[in-house]
């Protein structure tokens, strides 16, 4: 009997609208499995593609692969998808994202239905699948691999952005060019598997919808400056959902309007996460430990709480040039400027972009202490990271901690380590304050 | 005015009892393995005995180490890592880096000009690195695992052992024998291994001048020239190296107690519970 009842994996959340967030992800499933049926298409696709609002224009119901492998690992019920992955060949060391989708897909032919119980019933079999090269390869390779056995079409998307030491004037047409050549071929894929034309004036709409609802989920961080801090990490967590999943669409609009007017009321009020707020932390990267969440409630209960973070964020707001008039060329030029945000600071200070970032975070938000989330399977987070936490110690003295586990692989978490790390360094937080 | 400060480690229980000078009055080294883990009061009420003291004279006590938690005679529990400071710090003013090799774990600390606690890392869930490793190899090898350090310094080279994995290093050394071997140029090669393994963490702290190695592995002669090679310069280890989390305990209690903390309930001179 106990056995069956599922282990607290979530943390409590510092907003009401953070609690909504549930339903949504429910939707999210919901809603691909009701398109299925009406004959609506729907696409597995990868988070922060840059492709979202092609997607809402041509009424393709996106089917967020990535974040069902978050939501597992949530329901601590992962392991049954990580070992059939395993147990097809796939190597331990492979994205566990990937592991766990490689294996539910694998599971799901096998059976001949969605495995029995799955997270919020299931995904249903896509219609297509749209790979990109994004953040990291395993989000381009993923779905070649799960077509070797799924018989849906895939098309593979290059995201591309240049290195910190580029002189932007002189590749900005190269790189905008390609993106822009990417998402053609991307709509003219999808204009295939749709057997529609996609219709500009719908995509103006939907980038409409898409920046208005950034720009306010922007606007929240930038509330969030506040001292006490009025919404956690382990709530970025959450209403990440509507940024990532339903970008470009007016449900996102009205979440983040919500929300940003609870966080408003927050500050305005002095309310914060807890009662005593004596230390700020800053996650500094690093996919987060889908299953074991209630980590931040564990700093909290010491004090400390995680009021800024450097992961599935926001794109911070760019400016395209008002010459651009064409809304596919508006996805490569924003993409463009997102991806070299700092790439200027990082070429008169440090060299590295995610420092010049998280030195900014951690000046305005008042930081004092830097945790970050070593994911063995995950290497485009990962790697680097070391060299990150001592390049930012160059330029600040504040106590830095690196736990390391997996996103979503439990084998790789060891809670009683954790927590003699988190009690270490707390304890230098309080050397720190003492003087 | 006498502090103790009590340190239970996976293997040993280490207590230590100093004075308002900081003078140590009296230490203890007893067992802490599962049929001893009850035993943590006792190694205390030795230690105060030793030290001619009663129970009632200390100030402070701080328990440290794995098994700091709920200790029922302790005032406060600290990690092992500001414990290692504050003790290496009082013997060696000079320290910015310690190495810690113990049985289940290996730590890097770095502290700050200040003797404030920088930085620091600890190994994986994994016993590669710590003094079970050279536990269970001992035992592959039929040797005493005091004799190991001595054994190594007599090798002529090493033999490369490149599986830190406990389990696969075993296969590994079983077959570096019957290939023929010596079993000191193993002993060597595993001492390599891990010197390898901790100084490797400890880069990631970025290692300065003077680094202590301390805990058990400090008292293996041979570990400690493998990770003064890697190093690249010799490096320092206390007169006792089990103790100096114990001390460092004692010493953390005495800063609470100058500092006005006062021990804030009753104690109990009850066995540690959190074992049974």
């Amino acid at each position: 009997m106990e056995a069956n009842q599922q282990i607290k994996t979530t943390a409590v959340k510092g907003t009401d609208t953070a609690r909504l967030v549930r339903a949504m992800v429910k939707n999210i499933y919901q809603s691909a499995h009701e398109a299925k049926a009406n004959g609506q298409k729907v696409a597995y696709m990868m988070v922060a593609s840059q492709y979202d609002e092609i997607l809402r224009a041509m009424d393709i119901v996106p089917l967020p692969t990535e974040n069902y492998a978050g939501l597992c690992a949530a329901k601590r019920d992962m392991d049954r998808f990580l070992l059939k992955a395993e147990a097809d060949g796939y190597s331990q060391v492979l994205c566990s994202y990937a592991r766990i989708g490689l294996g539910f897909d694998s599971l799901r032919k096998e059976l001949g239905h969605i495995p029995e119980g799955s997270p919020d019933g299931g995904m249903p079999v896509p219609d297509m699948m749209l790979g990109s090269s994004a953040v990291c390869d395993p989000r381009f390779k993923w779905f070649q691999a799960t077509s070797r056995f799924l018989a849906a079409p895939t098309f593979g998307m290059d995201v591309v952005a240049p290195p910190p030491q580029a002189d932007l004037n002189e590749v900005r047409d190269y790189y905008i060019k390609y993106q822009r050549d990417q998402l053609l071929g991307l709509i003219e894929f999808l204009e295939k598997q749709t057997g529609k034309k996609m219709d500009k004036e719908r995509l103006w709409e939907a980038i409409r919808l898409g920046d208005k609802a950034w720009q306010i989920w922007y606007d929240i961080d930038r509330l969030r400056v506040a001292v006490p801090s009025p919404m956690p990490s382990q709530d970025h967590f959450s209403i990440m959902v509507a940024g990532h999943y339903y970008s470009g669409t007016q449900i996102a609009v009205d979440f983040y309007q919500k929300l940003y007017d609870e966080v408003k009321y927050k500050v305005d009020n002095k309310i914060g996460v807890i009662a005593d707020e004596k230390y700020r932390i800053l996650y500094g990267g690093g996919l987060p430990p889908w299953h074991t969440l209630w980590i931040f409630n564990y700093f909290e209960s010491f004090g400390a709480v995680f009021v800024i973070e450097n992961v599935y964020r926001g794109f911070d707001p760019v400016e395209v040039p008002s010459h651009v008039k064409d809304p596919v060329d508006y996805l490569a030029w924003r993409a463009f400027l997102r991806f070299t945000r700092y790439h200027e600071k990082a070429r008169a200070h440090s060299g590295n972009p995610i420092v010049e970032k998280l030195l900014g975070l951690i000046d305005d938000y008042k930081i004092d202490g830097v945790v970050f989330h070593a994911c063995r399977s995950c290497r485009a987070t990962t790697i680097g990271q070391t060299h990150i936490k001592s390049e930012l110690g160059k330029y600040t003295s504040i106590p830095m901690m690196q736990l390391v586990s997996d996103m979503v692989d439990l084998r790789d978490y060891s809670e009683a380590q954790w927590k003699a790390q988190i009690s270490a360094f707390i304890e230098a937080l309080e050397g720190r304050e003492k003087g | 005015m006498p502090f103790a400060g009590i340190d239970i480690g996976s293997t040993m229980t280490k207590v230590v009892v100093v004075d308002d000078k900081e003078k140590m009055l009296a230490s203890h080294i007893g067992p802490t393995g599962v049929e001893h883990r009850h035993l943590a009061l006792k190694v205390m009420e030795d230690t105060i005995q030793k030290s001619g003291l009663q129970f009632e004279n200390l100030n402070f006590i701080v328990a440290t180490g794995y098994g700091r938690i709920n200790v029922p005679f302790a005032d406060k529990q600290i990690t092992e890592i500001t414990c290692h400071a504050r003790g290496i710090r009082s013997l060696f003013p000079s320290v910015r880096i310690i190495i810690d090799i113990g049985g289940q774990d290996s730590k890097g600390i770095k502290l700050d000009a200040e003797g404030k606690v920088a930085n620091f890392v600890m190994n994986d869930k994994c016993a590669a690195g710590t003094g079970r490793f050279l536990e269970v190899i001992a035992e592959t090898l039929g040797i005493n695992l005091v004799d190991m350090g001595e054994i190594a310094l007599k090798a002529n080279g090493f033999v490369q052992i490149s599986n830190m994995c406990t389990v696969f290093a075993e296969h590994e050394v079983t077959s570096r024998l019957s290939e023929g071997a010596g079993v000191a140029e193993i002993v060597a090669g595993l001492h390599e291994a891990i010197a390898g393994r901790v100084v490797n963490m400890t880069r990631h702290l970025g290692i300065e001048k003077d680094v202590v190695v301390t805990g058990g592995g400090a008292k293996n002669v041979g570990l400690i020239k493998a990770i003064a090679g890697k190093v690249g310069f010799p490096v320092l280890t206390p007169p006792e190296p089990f103790i100096t989390g114990a001390l460092g305990a004692a010493l953390v209690g005495k800063d609470f107690y100058d500092r006005g903390v006062r021990p804030a309930h009753e104690r109990k001179r009850e066995e540690v519970k959190f074992f049974s």
